[in-house]
């Protein structure tokens, strides 16, 4: 083989860097220009491989010529100011006696800031998509404000809600006595401050008995039971509800010198559930017993809770009631109407504590 | 309408942009010195967001970090230019359109104060 030839047809024309070594001394015997440019001085020196690249490691190459296997290692050159990645492979050949080493340089320089690119990207998208995520969950913390889950739940996956009939529901309605007259007459940014907190308490009340806050309008507030999850014990929800909030009231009023009087009426009866509007989402509840419990609060006197024959048989085992007699009500007829006047034993979920613990 | 970030193909066609635009600055006797031992895909990297930045894309850089990074490096009015010749010469070696080589180079060219210090 006449390798003075090979060498200059072959190994002077290919943009890879090659050279040939001894297989067991390993000296570099020859190479082409594009070595000689990377590794000056090493063609031909006598030197051994491990001299120019420090990377080399003649042990793995020798495990890898054993299972006849290429012997590959990245290292890097320094040539005017660029610094160039090289992949490095070995691979033993053999001619008659003479065995020798090729070894292949390919510059990588260009893969590697290719590679750096796509991470830098990567890291960049999912920074984004954490910002995304964040921004999700933030909206999706706003429309449960507005919407029960299961409803949300129902609203993400189709698009769409059905309004829902719920038999078995009890609703509260409660509103300030004189609350218009109150805004006008002192601060009314300090009192709305002090609605925003009362309001704050009833919705974690609410949530202690697994009531669900509707809305509220201005001073009004209104809360259900029973749905969407039905739940047995609706009516007597609504009822401790009442209580603990009025309690909330008396003992909020006992230490403020601004004094809130409310009326709370409450009532069951079947509603319908349903999302209104397409822009604006507004959850809400609709029937005959939504009505009632409206005029209850409306025949209510002051910081009292009122109901009708209705909602009473439902509950009249666990409250204290005093009878009104039978009034005539708006759209209903004549009804029996009674005042809570509290509970017979303690209502349980903790709620002398939780009242306690409420900021007032 | 797009942006020149949309229209050129987005970071793909920027990085290329970008990698042979540093092959001339390092071959640059004026302003190669200033990337020895850089770290290049780092610099080619960020260089790729800036471009892609000035073209519309999303922005990466505020004029703060600019000029926090650039600072220390006190790089004078002669390596500005140098820097400016190459980009030209880069952008219309891929045959970029002239108004928005143009459009291009104003943008650099307006952040001048923050990269100069020398």
């Amino acid at each position: 083989m006449n390798l003075d030839n090979f060498n200059k047809v072959l190994l002077e024309s290919v943009g890879v860097g090659l050279a040939i070594l001894d297989a067991t001394s390993l000296e570099i015997l020859m190479g082409n220009r594009r070595f000689d440019e990377w590794f000056p001085d090493s063609i031909g020196s006598g030197k051994k491989v491990g001299e120019v690249l420090a990377e080399f490691e003649p042990e793995k190459l020798a495990r890898k010529i054993e299972a006849d296997k290429p012997y590959s290692f990245e290292t890097s050159v320094h040539m005017k100011r660029r610094s160039i990645s090289l992949a490095i492979t070995c691979s033993r050949h053999t001619h008659g006696d003479t065995a020798v080493l090729i070894m292949e340089c390919q510059n990588i320089s260009k893969i590697k800031e290719l590679e750096y690119m796509i991470e830098s990207y990567s890291k960049m998208v999912e920074k984004q998509n954490r910002v995304l995520q964040k921004e999700k969950e933030r909206v999706e913390k706003l429309l449960l404000n507005v919407m029960p889950k299961s409803v949300y739940q129902e609203l993400k996956s189709f698009g769409v809600t059905t309004p829902q009939r719920y038999d078995d529901a009890s609703m509260l309605m409660l509103d300030f006595v004189g609350f218009t007259d109150m805004a006008v007459a002192q601060d009314p940014a300090g009192l709305i401050s002090e609605l925003n907190d009362i309001f704050t308490a009833f919705d974690r009340i609410a949530e202690q008995f697994g009531c669900e806050r509707i809305k509220t309008i201005g001073d009004a507030y209104m809360a259900v039971s029973g749905i969407p999850e039905p739940s047995p014990e609706h009516a007597l929800n609504i009822a401790r509800l009442a209580v603990l909030m009025l309690r909330y009231i008396k003992r909020r009023n006992s230490v403020h010198s601004q004094k809130w009087i409310c009326r709370i009426g409450i009532n069951s009866g079947p509603v319908i559930g349903s999302i209104v509007g397409v822009q604006k989402y507004v959850y809400d509840i609709f029937g005959p017993g939504v009505n009632l419990a409206a005029r209850m609060e409306a025949l209510s006197e002051p910081m009292e809770i009122t109901l009708c024959e209705d909602m009473h048989k439902l509950i009249k085992n666990e409250f204290y009631f005093t009878e009104r007699g039978e009034m005539e009500v708006k759209g209903f007829g004549t009804k029996k109407i009674y005042t809570l006047d509290g509970a017979r034993g303690v209502i349980q979920m903790r709620s002398d504590d939780m009242i306690d613990n409420l900021p007032i | 309408m797009a942006t020149m970030f949309e229209r050129y193909g987005g970071f793909a066609a920027v990085s290329k942009v970008v990698m042979a635009f540093y092959d001339k600055v390092i071959d640059s006797d004026v302003i190669g010195g200033y990337f020895e031992n850089v770290d290049m895909p780092a610099m080619i990297d960020h260089q790729t967001k800036f471009i892609s930045q000035v073209m519309g894309g999303p922005a990466s850089y505020t004029d703060d970090v600019l000029k926090r990074v650039h600072t220390p490096l006190k790089i004078d009015e002669t390596a500005f230019k140098e820097m400016m010749a190459l980009l030209r010469d880069t952008l219309e070696d891929f045959d970029m359109d002239n108004g928005d080589i143009e459009a291009i180079l104003e943008e650099v060219r307006v952040r001048q104060p923050l990269v100069v210090h020398g």
